[in-house]
């Protein structure tokens, strides 16, 4: 699967469908005082938020622009 | 605890924000968008990672962290064994170590990456408690240092006046004779005795 043939939406709902998932596995890692709650914190939830992080950042380098997507950018280009 | 609080807050105004950009990701295509996806799906969940990590680091000190393992709950019985020859016992009963975090004040070696080690260790111990087979007797590895006890003992007048202490100060700070190994504080935890022993119970 090739990043650049990609669109910068579905970029963004992988981000946040990530990002939504680490926060939730965090918020359940502050319910108890436990080892395996940092555990699922350090080694889950950090990944999770990470990922999701990283792949926005690369939706903003690689993702594809459309026309319907970025409206201002092409009106500049094209007139 | 506030900062538990504010963390929580900060997870779920985090959820809200995203769930917004994951109901309609069109929003970015204007200037707002813009701003609100860089915050929602960077400076946000950035925040809840480090606001996080500062939580279960702090969380993890805490006396009910360590003994709420199953091979750690002898050693937390220990804490409250009624004698005064029981180094553990007496620190964590009379105060000389905060009750809350009475296992991290002996057991961090009090450098400035000495709590990341000690996550390091204790995640080893977490991967043999449950994907290994945990020892009989649970010993430090590479031993107990001096400089743990000297970190609060060291310049106290009690500790240096003591004719046995001043004798061989400089064997105990280069940790050549181990202060609870050579015949003077032996007896620790001996967490393998415990249900045999008289214990301490706070307030009777």
């Amino acid at each position: 699967m090739k990043f650049t043939g990609l669109g910068i939406q579905t970029f963004i709902r992988m981000a946040s469908a990530l990002i939504i998932l680490g926060a939730i596995v965090e918020m359940v890692s502050l319910r108890w005082v436990h080892p395996l709650a940092f555990v699922l914190f350090a080694f889950v939830a950090i990944t999770l938020l990470g990922l999701g992080i990283l792949i926005y950042l690369a939706s903003l380098v690689f993702a594809a622009s459309t026309a319907g997507e970025n409206p201002g950018r092409n009106a500049k280009a094209g007139n | 605890m506030a900062s538990t609080g504010i963390l929580v807050v900060l997870i779920v105004v985090t959820i809200v924000l995203t769930a917004v950009l994951l109901v309609r990701p069109s929003i970015t295509a204007g200037t707002t968008g813009k701003i609100l996806a860089f915050v929602a799906l960077c400076i946000l969940p950035a925040l809840c990672i480090e606001a996080g990590m500062s939580t279960h680091m702090q969380r993890s000190e805490q006396t009910q962290f360590c003994v709420s393992c199953h091979s750690m709950e002898t050693h937390g019985q220990s804490l409250y064994v009624d004698d005064p020859t029981y180094l553990a016992a007496q620190h964590f009963q009379n105060h000389r170590v905060s009750p809350d975090m009475a296992c991290y004040a002996c057991h961090t070696d009090y450098t400035i990456y000495g709590p990341f080690k000690d996550k390091l260790q204790g995640v080893k111990r977490i991967y043999i408690q449950y994907l290994s087979t945990p020892p009989a007797t649970i010993h430090i590895s590479g031993g107990y240092s001096n400089l743990q006890c000297l970190h609060c003992h060291a310049g106290a007048r009690g500790f240096e006046e003591n004719p046995v202490h001043h004798a061989m100060m400089d064997s105990l700070k280069t940790n050549q004779v181990s202060c609870i190994s050579s015949g003077c504080h032996d007896t620790v935890h001996n967490a393998s005795e415990v249900g045999h022993l008289k214990m301490w119970r706070p307030g009777q």
